[in-house]
């Protein structure tokens, strides 16, 4: 294993994570965790100077592994991913923690939710010497389209995919397409005819 | 609808329904049933001699809502795409007692093919929509209604196809007994916005309603008394029209019709509370339309399986986000357009199958599909070929290979870990979980806990 050369970024979130985690002090905790080269606090992490102070840190501290703690993985995970990306670092170097859905919206305990934060931090900054670096597959894709329901809804879908030059199975269970659409008589408010 | 059917690039499956679905974003193989017509659709001209011949007359609950009869062997209605016939064969007197033939005696093309056999064709699709729209609420569930009672208590549908120029009046609003009626009540929310039936708005019912009003004013004058509890205009030029329908000299009286009573006579009593006058109001009436609710399809069950699509707790197929991902599902390449999703009126509907639409097109665009690498691997020295995993995998995505050892198909495996905590070996790890990642991550997390 390489030796690990770790950022740790600890994100406000404007007040959503400070107001009642002490994110000064989990810092400073993940400053004196091995392997660990800066960490900081930041307002937003996810604006871009956020995501520049991380990849010039890359740069200029040689770091090959990034901790970013904020908001939930499902929210921004792909973003820093794709920031320490474009600094050269492998995607799958990055790790988050959630201090802000797992922490500090669920406890106005400023003490315990501190605590939690630097364990959430902790555990991550423990993880990344050990990610190794994937590459994502990609896979061709079959330029024609299923289209299930041949209704209104179904046949301007249809249409739309047919006239963007693709081919389109449009498949209605009853003899004739048209739905419900097909059943109406004048349709409001303009009184048009449906079929 | 024509232009569905004439689109060169549009392959047009009716009378058909998708039986399995296979494969993964980009890369999805679909088998389709296509239910036998009994006509070769090849030979048949769309000529309608034996619709007209056939002497088999049946309720047509479909087209017609049960408002009008079809034949055994028919096209649903005269516009119909394509211009084939089917064979009805439950109600066809050849397929239930043996005999007749004739539409094969008169069917100049010689199309008639009552040995036709259902086919299965497999197709090779990379992205799908599902456009399966909604259901009609069964009024008969709330009894205070009297839906079934009389023939002139409508559904707001029949009473499309008696106003349709197409239907089985030739569009003259009638009662059953053939007369102009004199005094019309419509009723809203009929199922919807009830907790008894369902609790969401079906959308569209105050619109259609309102058109309903004018229809009536227009083609017979008979005095229209509509009871709503809210009128839900919302669209663009729906206020104008809910204006104009006022000015029709349309009676409306805010509070939902509760109740209506079928009278020795066959006239038919409405009553419900007027909520401005406070008080209880009744309005003998000739005919009654209730603007009944939607709901999603009575097999929404197996197409939700067939699709891989999760529901909301009203039962509508779910989009992957209420206003930022509307046309998307939590499978990636399988899409949803219209009703299926939830109610919505045709401008809706149309604008969102033009959101699935676009969707397809842009992975299309695209031309490939990133797939996550975080799948699951199998260290084949210590793999035993036992198949645990082959059964708990969720995707179908492990097969033994010409080894004998479990193998993981990356396109299909969503990375869940189902097989790492199954495997008896421990011979299957999952990337970006492995066991030492996820123990580094326990340490940290206990430190100082426990020692």
């Amino acid at each position: 294993m390489e030796k690990p050369r770790i950022g740790v970024y600890i994100c406000e979130c404007g007040v959503n994570i400070s107001a009642t985690v002490d994110v000064n002090a989990v810092a400073e905790m993940a400053s004196r965790l091995p392997g660990v080269v800066v960490a900081r606090v930041y307002k937003y992490m996810c604006s871009e100077p956020g995501q520049l102070m991380i990849q010039e840190d890359i740069r200029n501290l040689g770091l090959n592994r990034v901790v970013v703690a904020s908001c939930t993985p499902r929210m921004h995970e792909p973003t820093f991913q794709r920031a320490v990306e474009a600094a050269g670092l492998n995607p799958y170097y990055f790790q988050m923690a959630n201090i802000r859905e797992h922490v500090s919206w669920i406890t106005d305990d400023r003490e315990a939710a501190t605590e939690k934060a630097k364990r959430l931090v902790r555990a991550a900054v423990f993880r990344v010497p050990y990610q190794a670096p994937l590459e994502p597959r990609r896979e061709p894709v079959t330029k024609a389209a299923l289209v299930v329901g041949g209704g209104i809804a179904g046949i301007q879908a249809a249409l739309s995919i047919a006239d963007a030059g693709y081919p389109v199975y449009l498949v209605e269970r009853e003899p004739s397409i048209g739905g419900r659409m097909a059943q109406l008589d004048k349709t409001f408010p303009t009184l048009d005819c449906s079929t | 609808m024509m232009d569905a059917g004439r689109h060169p690039n549009i392959t047009l499956l009716t009378y058909s329904e998708v039986e399995a679905v296979s494969g993964y974003v980009g890369n999805f193989t679909v088998r389709i049933r296509k239910r036998a017509r009994s006509v070769d659709e090849e030979k048949c001209t769309g000529c309608g001699l034996c619709q007209e011949k056939c002497p088999t007359k049946v309720i047509d609950t479909a087209y017609e809502a049960g408002m009008g009869k079809r034949k055994a062997i028919y096209r649903p209605f005269s516009q119909a795409i394509p211009n084939i016939p089917v064979i009805d064969r439950e109600n066809c007197l050849f397929f239930t007692k043996g005999r007749c033939k004739l539409c094969e005696k008169v069917c100049p093309a010689g199309a008639i093919d009552y040995n036709q056999q259902d086919q299965t064709l497999e197709v090779q699709v990379g992205a799908i929509v599902v456009a399966t729209g909604y259901g009609m609420w069964d009024p008969r569930q709330l009894p205070q209604y009297s839906y079934g009672l009389s023939p002139n208590i409508i559904t707001g549908l029949q009473f499309e196809r008696l106003v349709s120029a197409g239907g089985p009046t030739g569009g003259h609003i009638v009662t059953a007994e053939g007369k102009e009626p004199e005094r019309v009540a419509i009723i809203h929310c009929v199922g919807s916005r009830d907790v008894n039936a369902h609790p969401y708005c079906s959308r569209f019912c105050c619109m259609y309603s309102l058109k309903h009003a004018h229809q009536v004013r227009e083609h017979t004058g008979a005095q229209v008394y509509e009871f709503y509890m809210d009128m839900r205009a919302f669209g663009k030029a729906y206020e104008e029209f809910y204006e104009r329908v006022q000015e029709d000299g349309v009676i409306f009286v805010r509070g939902r019709g509760a109740e209506v009573e079928v009278l020795p006579d066959g006239k038919l009593r409405v009553k419900g509370e007027d909520a401005d006058l406070g008080r209880l109001v009744s309005v003998d009436v000739d005919m009654v339309i209730l603007a009944s609710a939607i709901e999603p399809q009575p097999d929404a069950d197996r197409v939700a399986a067939i699709f891989g699509l999760g529901r909301t707790p009203d039962g509508w197929f779910a989009e992957a986000h209420p206003k930022l991902r509307p046309a998307e599902t939590a499978t990636a390449g399988i899409f949803l357009a219209g009703c299926a999703q939830g109610p919505r009126d045709i401008p809706d509907t149309v604008s969102h199958a033009d959101a699935a639409a676009m969707q397809v097109v842009r992975l299309f665009n695209q031309g490939e599909v990133t797939i996550s690498p975080t799948v699951a691997v199998v260290d084949e020295a210590k793999c035993v070929g036992c198949g645990e995993c082959i059964l708990a995998c969720p995707y179908s995505a492990i097969a033994r290979n010409l080894r004998g050892k479990a193998e993981v198909n990356p396109a299909l495996c969503q990375g869940c870990g189902t097989c790492v905590a199954t495997c008896p070996s421990h011979a299957i790890a999952g990337l970006h979980f492995t066991d030492e990642q996820i123990v580094a991550q326990i340490e940290g997390l206990l430190e100082g806990v426990l020692v």
